[in-house]
This record gives structure tokens, C-alpha cells and sequence, in this order.
């Protein structure tokens, strides 16, 4: 389905935000990648998925009402075998009854590899339209705040100022002997996010606000290994 | 929502043809003037009249005859010329219908009267002032403002505006920051190509005053005091499409309130007014400041002095008695990304060969105590600033006169102080493409010294030299300068 068709079709079923798959499948239409992956309805089913997948996967609990997965238990990472991601399935349905009765399936997909974890983040604002943010993952959004905003479209300067503006800036550019992160991986989800024929702008009439926390930036590329989309609340008629 | 790209909305000749009668109006119409004297109206006329404004002036009263000695007429639509400017100062409730009676021959509107949509009750009666406005063709600015500023032609709403032309056109959604804006901005060596005071915005807003500064030839430095902005994105593509081709210093007032959808994102949690402003600022090359004086020293540096994009002001040379005050604005300086470093090798070895007086120091800051500086009755000044002028690389020259110290250690009638002025003049002139040059003059607020600051803050000013009180509002005058040049640096390359 197409972004639009995705963000209707969940409004259809009242929806507020689109669920993780259905939120990956609109960054890919937008040419940001996602880890590869598969859904499924019951643990039974996780097996079959695992094959077709290179392991370590992740194992996701999909809900309506979970919105925060980890604190409720709905994800679990590293899996190496079938039987393990069966196992891990359903120890979710038990986790996350505890919070919903409507756990509508299970996410499972390859783990990003290793690298530096980034948060790219869309809002919109009332009066200026979307804002796209940039922060590096963990404390440094949630803790320190530090992060970068810019009015859509973005240009090309814009995403690599913004890069620059973080206080965290040196940890991007191989502090303390650390691996450098590829500016041009990150630039370009940036733009492909918050530049002129970006996410952003196209839905922005659609979608309230986005989080891909995190995106993970390794040596062989950026990947988002989630992804939140909150839907505006009324959405102006299908342009 | 607009599309994305923004630009002027007509070509620029228009923009200028257009509000060229607010500007410099050929006729005004006063709504609110008494016969008795004593309307916020006559007092316009007098305001007008003693600023010199040389057009026709229309009172407007249902029954007079004459007020304050002009014509009086009816109604607005019933002048014998049409109305280039109205002033309207009536009861609010009364304002549609004297603007419905201008019938297609008032060009612009200014609506002092309050009790509109700045309260709950008024929304109505705005709504029903702005249908009055289309339908009789008139452009509004108000209502609940305080009038236009326009030394160019004569027009205006305070007593003692400087009349001479200036450079710095202001846009102000606050009428009482605009009086100040004037007052104190003229005091402090501004001159403006404008004023305008937007109020409620119900018709023309900020944007629009905008789009006339950025095509208006010669306005220089545009400032902005904001408060809610409802055309926020017509802001930002206008400033964007602009690309830094004139200074932008905005005041920003208030906070805006957020949509009333509760944020459920990071992304969302973190967004807020400043990040917004902030970015706006980053991607526009707009100097955001914090106050009425900063706005004020940002812009007075910005009025003459020239953003260099090959060349952001960034090294500053400091020249000057008082070595504890040099101290500070090191400091001050470094914070807003400012250098006073040493001077080179060669610069220094040439000023200790001028074998100044013990306790002179030739570093960078360059200390100079009194005894120093009425050397040759002030000249010396300009031998210091020739060495540093002819061989270091300075972007700014700062030079900074305690002015109590200076004068009271001077025989009275000596004219050290005026020599350094003429000094740096000269050294200025001499080297236009080099150091920025900018002068502080300090005082102790005594009634005598602040007599003499004034004079020469005014030699000063009519050379197009920016004149600060202290340290710190010349750092933010630089500041700004290098920043627009910074930005002027940054998107050359797009």
C-alpha cells in the first residue's frame, strides 16, 4: 500500500498512530531503510518467519494500546534460533496482557547491526508547518535534550548543520577513538524525512508527529529499527 | 499551508508603488479629531504639523465645519482628494461604518481604536471592521496600534521624531515598543526609514511591512518585534527566498501556545517556540535578540556598517582607557564567538617603538591610560590605530573613552576627546576595506559628562560610526554583523 492508503486505512479502523509495520512500510515508500522483516499473526507462525530471515532477530508484540514496547515488555533481541523466537513470542502475549487485550500479531526482523543510534523526529508545528529534528539516541535526547530542529524542506546545508549544531556533535565525529559516523547516510535520511520531496512534507497534512528512535548508523549504512507515526487528527481530504 | 518556496507576492517596483501613499502619503484623513481640541486626532495634527508633514490634511467630524483651523468634511468618502493615509481614533464600535463610508477612496487605514479581537468581545466587531475594509477597498494596519513612522514623508505619531532620513525600518506588533523603539533608538544614533506599529494585524501584518523594507532601496537593516504570528510560514519563505540580502533582527515576544493535540513523540515533547525560532534563525540568517537594548545595539551596527561574507567580524581590537573594563570585554566578546587576540609580532614590536608612557599596553586589548591618550593633545591615537590598521588583520577596531576619567584629568576646553574622533576618522578613512570601526563611549551618567557623550555620540553618528554605552552592546552589535556575514558565507555555496 502507499503511504496515504496506509494512514487512511488505519484511520478507517480508528486508529490514532500507525503500527510499527504499517509505519516501516511508509519510510520505505520514502526510501529510508528498515531492518528486513516479516509479520505474523500467532507465536506458531514466528518459526516460519525466522527461517526466511538472517539471524539475530528481534521479536516485537504489535498492539493499538502499547505504545511504549519495551517498557511493556513487547520486545525481545538477540534471537538465534526459531525455537527461541517462538519462545520469545509467546512470552510476550503474556507480557503485554498485562496492558492490552489485543496484541494483532508479531514483528519479527533482522537485527540492525551495531552502530551509533540516532533519533530522527517530525512534528507539526501550527504556524511554521513540519519541524524535523535530530538527536543521538539514549541520554542524549532524553537526558541532555540535545537536539537540532529545522522548518521543512530542508536543503542539503540544513541536514548538515544540523549535524553539526549538536553539542554531541564530536561523539558523530569519532570522539575517544570512537568509529566515525558517515555524515552522507545521515544526511540523506534527513532529507528523505524532512527535505522537499520528503516524508514530511508530502504528509504533512496527514501525520501529527514522527519518531524513528532509533536509527541506527553503521559503517554499512542507516537503518530504523522503529518507527512511531501519530496521525493528525483530522487529516485534510486526500490531496 | 503555502507551498514551499515563498517570494516577494508581486514584483518589488509594485511592492514599493503600492505602499508608497502609507510611506509618504500626499493626504491624510483624521477620524477623531474634536472641535473642542482635544481628540487623540488633534494632537496628530499637531504632531504633523510640527514634523514638518507638508501634504493635505483632512479632518473628518459629522458636523464641524473647521478643526484646528483646516476644513473639516463629513465622512471619509467626501474629501476633495482621495485619502492616501487615514488615521482613525474613534470608539471601536463606530469604526466599520466610518471606514465603509471611505468607499474606494481611502488607500490605507491605520486603526488606533482598541476593544477588538486583542479581547474576546471584539472578535466580532474585527470581523465586521474587515468586511467593512474589502468592501470599501481600504488596507488596514491596527486596529489597537499606534500609528506609522515615516520620517520620508513627514508622517507620524510622536512628538520629536528625528526627521532625517535613516536606514532601519521596524515593524512592531506592540505600539508602546515602537514609541520606544523611536525614542530610544533616535537617542542611540538610529535612523529609520520606518515604523509601523500592526497591532491586532487584522489586514496587514508584519509580513507585508516586511516584503516593503526587503524591496524599499533605502531601507538597510530590517528589526521586528513579534508577538503571535499567525502567517508563520509566510515569514519563513519570504526570509528564506530573501537569502540574508538585508539584515533581519527579530524580537520575539511571548510564547506561542501549542496545538491543543497532546504530544505522544519524543520528537513532539522536544518541540516548542524556541526550537522553532532557533531554527528559523539558523536557516534564514535572521539575528534573534533577547530585549528592547539588544534589539537596538544589534541593529545600530548593522545601519552603517557592512556584513562581510569573505570576511565575518570575528578578531576585534580593542583601544581605550580603563584596562579592568578591556578585561570584562574580553570576556564579553568571547562569548558571543568574538576574538581579541594578540596582535602580530610585528604590529606589537611597532606600537612599543612608540615608546608610550609606562602602564600602556600594546598586546591587544591595547591600554591606554589617560596620560597616554592626551599625548599630543589625542593625536596619538592615530599613529596607534595606523600600525594596527596597516599591519594586522583585524575585522573590527574598537575604540572605548571612559569619559569622566578622560575629561576630568583634561584642562577644560581641551579637545583630546574630539582629536581621538577625528584620529579614528581619519584611520578610518584612510582604510575603508579593513577593521570595522565601532566606539564606546562610557559614562558616569553625571549630567556634564552625559552632556558631552551626547555631542559626540552625534559627530560620531553623522559619520556613520556606531556609538555604545558599554562593552557588551557593542559585542552584540558585532555579534550580529558577524553573523549575518556568516550566514551570507554559508549559503554562497547552495
Amino acid at each position: 500500500m502507499r503511504p496515504r492508503e496506509l494512514l487512511a486505512a488505519a484511520r478507517a479502523r480508528g486508529r490514532t498512530a500507525l503500527d510499527e509495520p504499517a509505519g516501516k512500510q511508509v519510510l520505505t515508500a520514502y526510501g529510508i531503510p528498515v531492518p528486513r522483516a516479516r509479520v505474523v499473526v500467532s507465536p506458531a507462525e514466528v518459526a516460519a518467519a525466522f527461517d526466511t530471515l538472517t539471524p539475530p532477530v528481534v521479536v516485537k508484540g504489535i498492539s493499538p494500546d502499547v505504545i511504549h514496547k519495551s517498557e511493556a515488555g513487547a520486545v525481545r533481541l538477540r534471537i538465534t534460533s526459531a525455537a527461541a523466537a517462538v519462545a520469545a513470542a509467546e512470552a510476550i502475549l503474556l507480557a503485554m496482557a498485562a496492558h492490552t487485550d489485543r496484541v494483532e500479531g508479531f514483528l519479527v526482523e533482522e537485527m540492525a547491526a551495531p552502530g551509533q543510534e540516532l533519533v530522527i523526529g517530525g512534528v507539526i508545528d501550527p504556524q511554521f508547518g513540519p519541524l524535523v529534528m535530530l538527536g543521538l539516541g539514549g541520554i542524549f535526547v532524553e537526558v541532555f535534550a540535545d537536539v537540532a530542529f529545522r522548518i521543512c524542506p530542508i536543503t542539503p546545508r540544513d541536514a548538515g548543520e544540523m549535524l553539526d549544531e549538536l553539542r554531541a556533535a564530536p561523539v558523530l565525529k569519532g570522539a575517544r577513538g570512537r568509529t566515525p559516523v558517515r555524515r552522507d547516510y545521515l544526511t540523506d535520511v534527513l532529507l528523505r524525512v524532512g527535505g522537499e520531496r520528503g516524508l514530511l512534507w508530502e504528509l504533512r497534512d496527514e501525520i501529527a508527529e514522527l519518531d524513528i528512535n532509533p536509527l541506527i548508523v553503521s559503517p554499512h549504512g542507516a537503518v530504523a529499527a522503529d518507527a512511531r507515526m501519530v496521525l493528525a487528527r483530522t487529516a485534510a481530504a486526500a490531496a | 499551508m503555502s507551498r514551499a518556496g515563498g517570494g516577494l507576492s508581486r514584483p518589488e517596483q509594485e511592492i514599493r508603488d503600492y505602499f508608497a501613499p502609507l510611506f509618504a502619503p500626499a493626504t491624510i484623513a483624521v477620524v477623531g479629531a474634536s472641535t473642542a481640541g482635544n481628540g487623540r486626532g488633534n494632537v496628530f495634527i499637531d504632531q504633523l504639523r510640527k514634523f514638518g508633514y507638508g501634504g493635505e490634511i483632512y479632518p473628518i467630524h459629522p458636523k464641524a465645519a473647521e478643526i484646528d483651523g483646516l476644513k473639516a468634511y463629513p465622512a471619509l468618502g467626501a474629501t476633495p482628494k482621495s485619502v492616501d493615509y487615514a488615521y482613525v481614533a474613534i470608539p471601536g464600535p463606530s469604526v466599520p461604518a466610518a471606514i465603509a463610508a471611505a468607499a474606494g477612496r481611502v488607500r490605507f487605514a491605520h486603526i488606533l481604536s482598541s476593544g477588538f479581537a486583542e479581547v474576546p468581545a471584539g472578535r466580532a466587531l474585527q470581523e465586521e471592521l474587515l468586511r467593512a475594509a474589502r468592501g470599501a477597498g481600504v488596507r488596514l494596519l491596527g486596529p489597537n496600534c499606534n500609528g506609522a513612522f515615516s520620517p520620508r514623508g513627514r508622517l507620524t505619531f510622536i512628538y520629536r521624531g528625528a526627521t532625517d532620513p535613516g536606514a532601519v525600518g521596524i515593524v512592531s506588533q506592540s505600539g508602546g515598543l515602537g514609541v520606544d523603539i523611536i525614542r530610544r533608538g533616535q537617542e542611540r544614533g538610529l535612523r529609520f526609514t520606518g515604523v509601523m506599529t500592526v497591532g491586532n494585524s487584522a489586514d496587514l501584518g508584519p509580513v507585508d511591512l516586511l516584503e516593503f523594507y526587503l524591496a524599499d532601496p533605502e531601507t538597510r537593516v530590517i528589526g521586528m518585534y513579534l508577538e503571535g504570528i499567525a502567517g508563520g510560514r509566510r515569514l519563513f519563505d519570504l526570509l528564506r527566498w530573501a537569502r540574508g540580502r538585508k539584515p533581519v533582527v527579530i524580537l520575539k515576544g511571548g510564547r506561542t501556545i501549542q496545538g491543543t493535540q497532546a504530544v505522544v513523540s519524543h520528537t513532539g515533547a522536544l518541540a516548542g517556540d524556541e526550537r522553532v525560532w532557533t531554527a528559523l534563525s539558523r536557516q534564514t540568517g535572521v539575528v534573534l535578540v533577547k530585549d528592547l537594548e539588544e534589539l537596538i545595539d544589534a541593529i545600530l551596527a548593522l545601519q552603517t556598517l557592512t556584513a562581510r561574507a569573505d570576511r565575518p567580524t570575528r578578531k576585534v581590537a580593542l583601544f581605550g582607557n580603563g584596562g579592568g573594563t578591556s578585561v570584562l570585554a574580553v570576556d564579553a566578546f568571547a562569548e558571543r564567538g568574538l576574538d581579541v587576540v594578540p596582535f602580530r609580532p610585528k604590529t606589537r614590536a611597532a606600537l612599543e617603538a612608540l615608546d608610550l608612557p609606562p602602564g600602556t599596553s600594546v598586546a591587544n586589548p591595547i591600554d591606554a591610560p589617560v596620560g597616554t591618550l592626551r599625548q599630543e593633545d589625542g593625536r596619538i591615537a592615530e599613529k596607534i590605530m595606523d600600525i594596527v590598521y596597516g599591519m594586522d588583520d583585524q575585522d573590527a577596531f574598537l575604540m572605548h573613552l571612559n569619559l569622566p576619567v578622560l575629561l576630568d584629568h583634561i584642562r577644560t576646553g581641551s579637545s583630546v576627546a574630539a582629536n581621538l574622533l577625528d584620529a579614528a576618522e581619519r584611520v578610518r578613512q584612510r582604510n575603508p576595506d579593513k577593521a570595522q570601526f565601532v566606539l564606546v563611549l562610557r559614562s558616569d551618567g553625571s549630567p556634564e559628562i552625559d552632556a558631552r557623550k551626547r555631542e559626540y555620540r552625534e559627530q560620531a553618528r553623522l559619520r556613520g560610526i556606531p556609538v555604545y554605552d558599554e562593552m557588551s552592546g557593542a559585542a552584540i552589535g558585532l555579534a550580529a554583523l558577524r553573523s549575518h556575514a556568516e550566514f551570507l558565507r554559508r549559503i554562497a555555496a547552495d
